[in-house]
């Protein structure tokens, strides 16, 4: 059965590159408020940068812009839990990740969303290529888990969940005043080798060492 | 059938030592190359098992433009079957029309005319360079190469000029008769033939420039597909298939038909790396000595044109009787050199006008059949350059 | 007799929709009205246009300047008061900044531009703009791919469509692809299927957003703009492999696995070559990076150092490997692998990844000449025009715009650097993947690193404009010089005394007459 419809993807490709627009618009203008090294900081917990900047969006356009990404991530998120199938759950995960780019830009953290992208961007193609070697048995492989677990790890978000929003709302989160003005990658990569020299060192090692373990683990014996 | 056919085979890794398949035995696929793939060079059906990149296995399948050619020469007079052998091994039909001619000839004793055999041989000659283009120019198109294509296209379409000249056909010429050819030379045609040739000859150095010294033609080529001279006599290999192992044997010098033996020409083969400007990777019997043979013979094959056309006899172009003959109840097996291979005909009379059996010896036939042999092991973007250095014709193949 | 009914026959009517219909009309339409003319005047024509497209260019460029200029004179920062959308600057203010940037008729003008103020307005006559662009560049260079593998492969390319050599040949095609028939196997992943083709396309746009075209012609000035374009190539790599995939083809998930590996190790000697001219100068920004390149030929990186040399040497190796062309086009390799991995792909979205490809052909040859070769300044120096005493004036920007920068030149280069990928594509055969592994790992990779770490040491301890500075980039500069003059000079030649065919080999009376 061959399904033939009319191609009506013109719509899809104006919306998108509009949305691209948009989203290449806001990086134009970053906001004060959030500092690309404060988001740095808190690169491995995305959540917190996503809460900080709802405290104050700058205009309408703004909020609107991060409320519809902040959507997409939240959807994608959910589809990578809810799809069954590896491929399809990369391709979800890459739209989370994406979204998660797209804030960093509305933030005004070019760099980090930049970084964001051509790295997820990379590690999603390879967990594409696992999900193919993983499913060459059958095309359309399946995950399904015994209810039991999927009730266990459901617990276990959940009380993360409850924790991380308590968290979130309890701490007061220092806001930086309008006169800051954004901060360039000059300064970013200063701060990285000074300040902040020890963690990127300890985690350029770490890279290292899992370089080291991958060509070990994948050298032949002799 | 396929599954069947590969489980009977034995794993060519079977042997090996565990460390050279690696430390994970991964997951195996059948792939069908073909019937309807732009590499198999009309509609050959391989097999391959494969693992990732790596042939495992490549069976060839063959039979999908099979048109009872055999069988319709045993209900035809042989003058009527002349345009039929056209179609087996559609790129060189004055070859094929050679070989047929020459066997009722010699099974009903016609003595062909010194003119006509000039010409036949001339012809012979001539298709076996169109062959060795359309070779040449499909082998640089499974390399990713377009270029050489086009140019091998362009001589090709000179010499269908010529041919349409003389006969009036570009592809199926039937030119080639029993006792002759079916119509003299034009006028002028010798002269437009040295022209040709004048044009032609440096043209082949154009070629080893453009595509077989290439760097990343040769790296493609060389040690690919290896058949060492012993597996090619054992695989009944005939033509530049064989020659490119190294061994000397083609029926134009070794067993000389028409008037082959008036005639001052090499026979080129196969070459080990590193002699008289071949690359340093190439070994004897590979993927790009079976090229390079034929790029070598098309030269050869000039060679003889121009002699041919300095020793043109004049007298006529046909037997006085070929029509109408009576095959004796006799048979006669004879082999020619086609461009690519040995090209037999066996045919059996019975006393009528109809021959009571006809075989072919189709070297496409018999040279695929090393495919499996020469393919196993290899990557997967290999086969395309092995069955394309092998250059069958899948009419002649499966006829 | 029974009726077979054949379950893989297409139903006789074609269904349009309204959106193919309308585009198709347009594209007809269009043509209709423009193929006459240009088969009437067809010299005309093209310089007429050619002409239209620099003043256009220059008449934009002048705008877009002058409301740059009227709006930093107004002594605004816009950047922190309009917010994301660029909000309502008092007209007042910018009058008050024309008249103080002593821009005659300021008044008038201000009224005119009044549109302009507001960041929306210009973003999308930007978006337009570049869109526009976007959309011919494939079209034409597709064009002209045909033209040159005609003249490489002694034939014409395409002739008829149009008139004039063709020229609207790919108009045709793409009128022919959108109205063609949009197929999905019943045993694909359907929804990533149809994704697949947008995730080529869409990041290879995105990237132009962020390319400069020129000092003030770039549609977004992010200052890691280099890092934002080589994440839209690394993006598009995810559609080619998700179109494999789910095309549920065997050869499909041989391109696409091909093309992951292929992307995932040429990223790197790649991402280490574009690090040398960022270690030269200093920056990510790509506008900056270019400007640094304005004192003509020997400035360019280029020719900085040995070490540069050699890097953009690579830089293009990898950028073929990257946007998949020959002989590193593996994955859609066709003699392998049929059609790799848009074996089952037709129509609308088939075109979709050669626009995106050729898009991206675009880009690595823009961050190619951004990053080594001038950017946007022709061979001379700035400093001439300077020396020549022109002025200010609108016609001396705009000779300052032929002779010295500018987008033009911007693209003359990004075309020069197409058209040598389009030449190797077109003599070179296709490597085999073993051998496009071993070239990147062991090859490209090392050699990065060498060169890595000898730029880093030149850097530090030759001194900049020293005396063995100077030497090496006036020997490299004559080298450069001298390729480009002999690429010239060969190919003049080789125009002028081209070979033509043997002459007719038509027999005068043919057998029997």
């Amino acid at each position: 059965m061959i399904e033939q419809r009319q191609t009506k993807n013109s719509f899809l490709i104006v919306g998108l590159v509009l949305a691209a627009c948009a989203s290449s618009a806001s990086a134009q203008y970053p906001t004060p408020e959030n500092r690309p090294a404060r988001a740095a900081e808190s690169e491995l917990n995305a959540e917190e940068s996503v809460v900080t900047s709802t405290v104050a969006p700058n205009s309408a356009v703004e909020a609107a812009l991060f409320y519809l990404f902040g959507g997409t991530l939240l959807v994608s998120a959910l589809g990578v839990c809810v799809t069954k199938s590896v491929v399809r759950m990369a391709t979800w995960l890459f739209g989370a990740l994406g979204a998660a780019a797209v804030l960093y830009f509305l933030m005004g953290a070019a760099f980090l969303g930049a970084i964001q992208l051509i790295v997820y961007a990379g590690g999603t193609l390879i967990l594409i290529v696992f999900g193919v070697m993983l499913t060459s048995k059958s095309p359309w492989v399946r995950f399904d888990c015994p209810r039991i677990e999927m009730w266990a790890a459901g617990g276990v978000v959940g009380v993360l969940f409850v924790a991380l929003t308590t968290l979130l709302i309890g701490t007061q989160w220092p806001t930086l005043s309008a006169a800051a003005h954004p901060a360039t990658i000059a300064e970013f990569g200063k701060e990285l080798l000074t300040t902040y020299l020890v963690p990127f060192e300890v985690g350029s090692v770490l890279l290292l060492v899992v370089m080291i373990g991958a060509a070990h683990l994948a050298r032949q014996e002799n | 059938m396929s599954e069947i056919a590969l489980e009977t085979r034995p794993d060519p890794l079977a042997g090996t030592d565990k460390s050279e398949q690696g430390d994970v035995r991964t997951e195996e696929m059948l792939v069908n190359m073909g019937p309807q793939h732009p590499a198999t060079h009309g509609v050959l059906r391989i097999v391959l098992r494969t693992d990732g990149e790596l042939v495992l296995e490549a069976v060839p399948h063959i039979g999908y433009l099979h048109r009872c050619a055999e069988k319709i020469g045993e209900n035809l007079a042989p003058y009527q079957y002349i345009p039929y052998t056209d179609r087996m091994d559609y790129l060189a039909g004055m070859n094929n029309n050679q070989a047929f001619a020459i066997a009722i000839e010699r099974l009903a004793g016609v003595e062909v005319p010194l003119r006509a055999q000039y010409i036949r041989v001339m012809f012979a000659e001539l298709n076996r360079i169109a062959s060795h283009l359309v070779a040449f120019g499909t082998y640089g198109l499974d390399m990713g190469a377009f270029t050489p294509f086009l140019y091998a296209f362009r001589e090709r379409e000179m010499i269908l000029d010529l041919f349409e000249s003389a006969c009036g056909a570009r592809l199926t010429y039937s030119y080639i008769t029993i006792g002759g050819v079916t119509d003299d030379l034009p006028d002028r045609f010798l002269e437009v033939l040295d022209e040709f040739m004048d044009y032609f000859e440096p043209k082949i150095d154009e070629y080893n420039q453009l595509l077989s010294f290439n760097q990343i033609f040769v790296k493609r080529t060389a040690d690919v597909g290896v058949i060492s001279a012993e597996d090619a006599v054992r695989w009944a290999l005939t033509g530049p298939v064989l020659r490119a192992s190294g061994v000397n044997w083609d029926l134009r010098k070794s067993t000389p038909y028409e008037i082959y033996d008036r005639f001052d020409f090499d026979i080129p083969i196969g070459l080990p790396g590193g002699s008289e400007g071949v690359p340093r990777a190439v070994v004897v019997g590979d993927s790009w000595n079976r090229h390079i043979v034929k790029v070598w013979e098309m030269r050869q094959s000039c060679r003889i044109i121009r002699q041919a056309m300095e020793q043109m006899p004049e007298g006529p172009h046909i037997a006085a009787k070929t029509k109408n003959l009576k095959l004796p109840d006799d048979e006669i097996y004879i082999e020619i050199e086609n461009p690519r291979g040995q090209l037999g005909f066996y045919v059996r009379g019975d006393g009528t006008q109809i021959p009571s059996r006809v075989k072919v010896r189709g070297p496409s036939f018999c040279n695929i059949s090393v495919l499996n042999h020469i393919g196993s092991g290899c990557l997967l973007a290999d086969i395309p350059a092995i069955v394309g250095s092998i250059d069958i014709v899948m009419g002649e193949c499966d006829r | 007799m029974t009726q077979l009914s054949v379950p893989w026959r297409p139903r006789a009517k074609q269904q349009h929709g309204p959106m193919a219909a309308l585009v198709a009309g347009f594209a007809k339409a269009l043509y209709a009205t423009f193929a006459p003319l240009v088969r009437a005047f067809p010299g005309p024509l093209l310089i007429g246009a050619i002409v239209t497209v620099i003043v256009g260019v220059w008449a934009n460029y002048l705008v877009f300047e002058f409301v740059d200029t009227a709006l930093v004179a107004a002594d605004t920062n816009v950047v922190a008061e309009t917010g994301l959308f660029g909000g309502l600057l008092a007209i007042t203010e910018v009058r008050a900044g024309l008249i103080a940037a002593g821009v005659p008729g300021a008044g008038t003008l201000c009224y005119l531009l009044y549109p302009l103020q507001y960041g929306l307005v210009r973003d999308v006559i930007g978006a337009g703009g570049l869109l526009g662009f976007i959309s011919v560049i494939p079209l034409y260079v597709i064009w002209w791919e045909r033209k040159v593998a005609g003249r490489i492969q002694s034939r014409t390319g395409p002739m008829r469509v149009g008139g004039w050599h063709g020229w609207s040949q790919s108009m045709a095609d793409g009128i022919k692809l959108i109205c063609k028939e949009d197929l999905c196997p019943a045993d694909a992943d359907r929804p990533l299927f149809k994704l697949a083709p947008y995730l080529a396309f869409v990041p290879a746009i995105l990237a132009f957003f962020a390319l400069p075209f020129g000092t003030y012609w770039v549609f977004r000035e992010v200052d890691v703009a280099l890092v934002f374009i080589l994440a839209m190539l690394g993006i598009e790599v995810l559609g080619v492999i998700l179109a494999g995939w789910a095309s549920n083809n065997k050869w499909s998930v041989y391109g696409a696995m091909r093309e992951a590996c292929q992307m995932v190790s040429y990223e790197i000697p790649m991402g280490m070559a574009l690090l040398i001219p960022i270690m030269a100068v200093g920056t990510l920004s790509l506008t900056e990076l270019g400007d640094t390149q304005s004192g003509g030929w020997t400035s360019w990186i280029v020719f900085r150092n040995p070490f540069t040399f050699v890097a953009a040497i690579a830089y293009y190796i990898a950028s073929l490997a990257n946007c998949k062309r020959a002989p590193f086009d593996l994955p859609e390799s066709e003699s392998e692998l049929v059609a790799g991995f848009h074996t089952e792909y037709s129509g609308f979205r088939w075109s979709l990844f050669f626009f995106g490809e050729y898009a991206a052909m675009f880009v690595v040859s823009g961050l190619c000449v951004i990053l080594f070769f001038g950017a946007w300044y022709s061979p001379l120096p700035m400093s001439l025009a300077e020396s020549w005493g022109l002025g200010d004036s609108l016609i001396a920007r705009a000779i300052k715009g032929l002779l010295f920068a500018g987008p033009l030149w911007f693209v003359g280069k990004c075309v020069f650097l197409l058209y040598v990928q389009i030449w190797i594509r077109w003599t070179l055969p296709r490597i085999r993947i073993d051998q496009v592994l071993y070239a990147c790992i062991q090859v490209l990779l090392p050699l990065m690193m060498v060169v890595l770490m000898g730029h880093t040491l030149y850097e530090l301890f030759v001194p900049t404009h020293g005396l063995v500075w100077s030497i090496f980039n006036i020997i490299l500069s004559l080298i450069g010089a001298v390729a480009v003059l002999g690429m010239i000079f060969i190919a003049t030649y080789g125009f002028w005394n081209r070979v033509g065919l043997v002459g007719s080999l038509g027999v005068e009376t043919l057998p029997g007459s």
